[in-house]
């Protein structure tokens, strides 16, 4: 081995120029591998943060208006969910894939406090909805189990929410333990969460027995949302939907296989979609990294296939003296793969650094739409198993741009090579 | 007989067919320190390749100790010419990027000495050649009758059975050549090294013991030159 690395270190020294500017193609594609990857991972942790906002395992229904005509009732009839639709899914029927199921109701309402008003939407919710959908509460708490059995008038707003009802520069939690006015009522805040970017609307949380007794809402449920397990394909899960909303769809007298009458909301299978489109964005990365690459292995094939013309009168003494076809090919491989690892070395580790600085840049700033704060890149890097695979890449990308001069090395006749120059 | 020949032919073929050997018979012992001599085109040069396995014949036969040379795979072909064949070159051909101490490990590294094994036995031939001084400097700075004695020692240091000196002195001049003749001769009788020599240089041939002509790709005269009178103009130095 150290033989080998001293014949390289040799032939390298005899040609530093050569060799450092080729080396550059290669070290420019590796880091351009790597900067892409990361800038791509930094792109889709920002965008589908949301998705690693909720409980992955949770669906949700809600009532839509049906599209097909059935049991002699016309289409386009609405459809609201109810308390009986609760009943079904808690029911023996799904009983074996459904965990925890909880309803939710909701208004549009204004609330205000002192001189400021905001818009918002008031949903009267389950504490074990802060659990499903991970919600992230800045100060105080969320709503529990007393809120519901005293129908209290307590309320959790989101921290834009809050801000908006406060004046200028000052701090959400500051509206904590105060009474704000939300329709015709006073509630209590006893909690902020984090506004949710992705949704950008404004929910604030009450108790699920206090809104539906206030607005009177009967039966009728907005949606209703469970936890569920042991569905594990895409194809499971389609399967799971179809028969829930089949059995859904009869209960209100529409077709079962209409898609309008109920609409399901599966973020287990969303996630595997969102999945899908982050591995699609992925590959295209990384092809779009290799063939950067390639112009640097097209260089290291080419310096390669020089150093072979150069040391044609050499291979031609070591074949003289007992070197096989195949400690040639060896010697020309062993240069190719090192000058191709070397420099796909450095141009990875400053990929990594740039991406770093990404971190530190980019990855800091926010861009405003619609008065919600974006993050841009959310830690834009790449992890070990890039490395392992840049490494793979690199070795393989090495023996092929030596292949052909490496051939040609082994096929040097020594006669031809020997005769008196 | 440690080498023989047997009606060995080789044409080229390149454009017009050209039968350079026309059946060489030739024999040479264990010990013999010959030279074959011809003028250029005689085919002197193409019996030295195949003699050093570096060509291939078309027809007939070539034993080194009994083992039959033909057909060879590279791989057999360059194992052989590691262990059984010494090489000298006119032009030396010693690696120019590499000291003269790594030039000598060379072969020994294709048979996988390790390093420090090779490096000591290195040292041991350069010193015997009295190139102890100068086992790390590289060729560039050597003169040439330094660089064909580096070559020398390349080509003893596997102790192969041949010893093929391909002109050896074309490169030297006149004094050199005379030291590097003397030089193989007492290897020779020394420590009986079989050596064979391609010259055209009537000078260098009368410094061996027995001289084969070779005129038109066939095996002419063979002197017996033990007492080394061949050449009149040679008899006591190489004319340049």
């Amino acid at each position: 081995m150290r033989d080998i690395f001293t014949e390289i270190w040799e032939s390298v020294r005899r040609n530093k120029l050569r060799t450092s500017l080729t080396g550059f193609a290669v070290s420019w594609g590796i880091f351009m591998l790597i900067v892409l990857l990361g800038a791509g991972n930094g792109l889709q942790n920002a965008f589908f943060k949301g998705g690693d906002q909720f409980a992955s395992n949770t669906m949700m229904i809600g009532g839509g208006y049906t599209s097909k005509a059935y049991d002699g009732l016309k289409e386009g009839r609405r459809i609201s969910i109810d308390d009986k639709d609760v009943k079904l899914i808690e029911g023996d029927a799904f009983a074996t894939n459904v965990e925890q199921v909880i309803a939710t109701v909701s208004t549009g309402e204004t609330a205000s406090y002192g001189k400021k008003s905001t818009s918002l939407t008031l949903e009267g919710n389950y504490p074990e909805r802060q659990q499903m959908e991970k919600i992230e509460l800045v100060a105080g708490r969320y709503i529990n189990s007393k809120d519901i059995a005293a129908k209290r008038k307590v309320v959790v707003l989101p921290q834009n929410t809050a801000e908006a009802l406060l004046p200028a520069f000052s701090q959400a939690q500051d509206l904590l333990g105060r009474h704000i006015k939300i329709g015709q009522f006073s509630y209590l805040v006893v909690g902020i969460t984090k506004s949710d970017r992705m949704m950008g609307n404004n929910m604030a949380a009450a108790p699920f027995s206090t809104i539906k007794t206030i607005y009177n809402k009967g039966e009728d449920l907005d949606d209703i949302t469970f936890t569920f397990h042991g569905l594990k394909t895409e194809k499971a899960n389609e399967e799971f939907e179809e028969q829930l909303r089949a059995a859904v769809n009869l209960r209100h007298r529409a077709a079962p296989d209409d898609k309008r009458a109920i609409w399901i909301w599966n973020r287990f299978s969303q996630n595997l979609q969102m999945n899908k489109v982050g591995a699609i964005i992925n590959v295209a990365l990384w092809i779009i990294g290799l063939f950067t690459l390639l112009g640097g292995i097209v260089g290291v094939s080419n310096i390669m296939l020089i150093t072979v013309k150069e040391r044609t009168h050499e291979f031609g003494i070591r074949k003289a003296i007992g070197a096989k076809p195949w400690d040639i090919t060896k010697l020309i491989l062993a240069e190719s793969v090192t000058i191709t690892a070397v420099f796909g070395y450095i141009g990875m580790f400053l990929g990594m650094l740039t991406c770093r600085l990404l971190d530190k840049t980019l990855g800091q700033s926010t861009v405003s739409i619609m008065d919600d704060q974006i993050a841009m890149l959310v830690n834009p890097s790449v992890g070990l198993d890039v490395a392992i695979e840049a490494t793979i890449v690199l070795i393989v990308a090495g023996s092929i741009a030596g292949l052909f001069p490496a051939r040609k090395a082994a096929r040097v006749r020594p006669i031809e090579a020997l005769r008196a120059e | 007989m440690l080498i023989e020949l047997k009606d060995v032919n080789k044409t080229y073929n390149n454009g017009q067919p050209l039968h350079v050997l026309k059946g060489i018979d030739l024999s040479i012992d264990k010990g013999e320190f010959v030279s074959i001599m011809g003028a250029s085109g005689s085919g002197k040069s193409t019996l030295l390749n195949i003699l050093g396995i570096l060509d291939n014949y078309d027809t007939g036969e070539y034993y080194i100790d009994g083992r039959l040379i033909k057909g060879l795979s590279e791989k057999q072909a360059a194992d052989y010419r590691n262990r059984l064949i010494g090489f000298i070159f006119q032009s030396f051909n010693i690696i120019g990027f590499k000291t003269a101490v790594e030039n000598v490990e060379l072969p020994l590294f294709y048979q996988g000495v390790s390093r420090s094994k090779r490096h000591e036995m290195a040292m041991e031939y350069l010193d015997r050649l009295g190139l102890a001084d100068w086992a790390t400097h590289y060729p560039n700075e050597m003169s040439g009758g330094q660089k064909q004695r580096v070559a020398i020692a390349r080509a003893l240091i596997t102790k192969p059975k041949i010893i093929l000196a391909d002109e050896p002195t074309g490169a030297l001049d006149s004094k050199t050549s005379e030291e590097v003749m003397q030089l193989l001769g007492r290897l020779n009788r020394e420590e009986g090294v079989t050596i064979i020599v391609v010259t055209h240089e009537s000078g260098v041939a009368n410094c061996t013991d027995k001289i084969v002509h070779i005129k038109d790709g066939l095996i002419g005269r063979i002197e017996d030159n033990r007492m080394h009178r061949a050449s009149v103009f040679g008899a006591d130095t190489i004319m340049k």
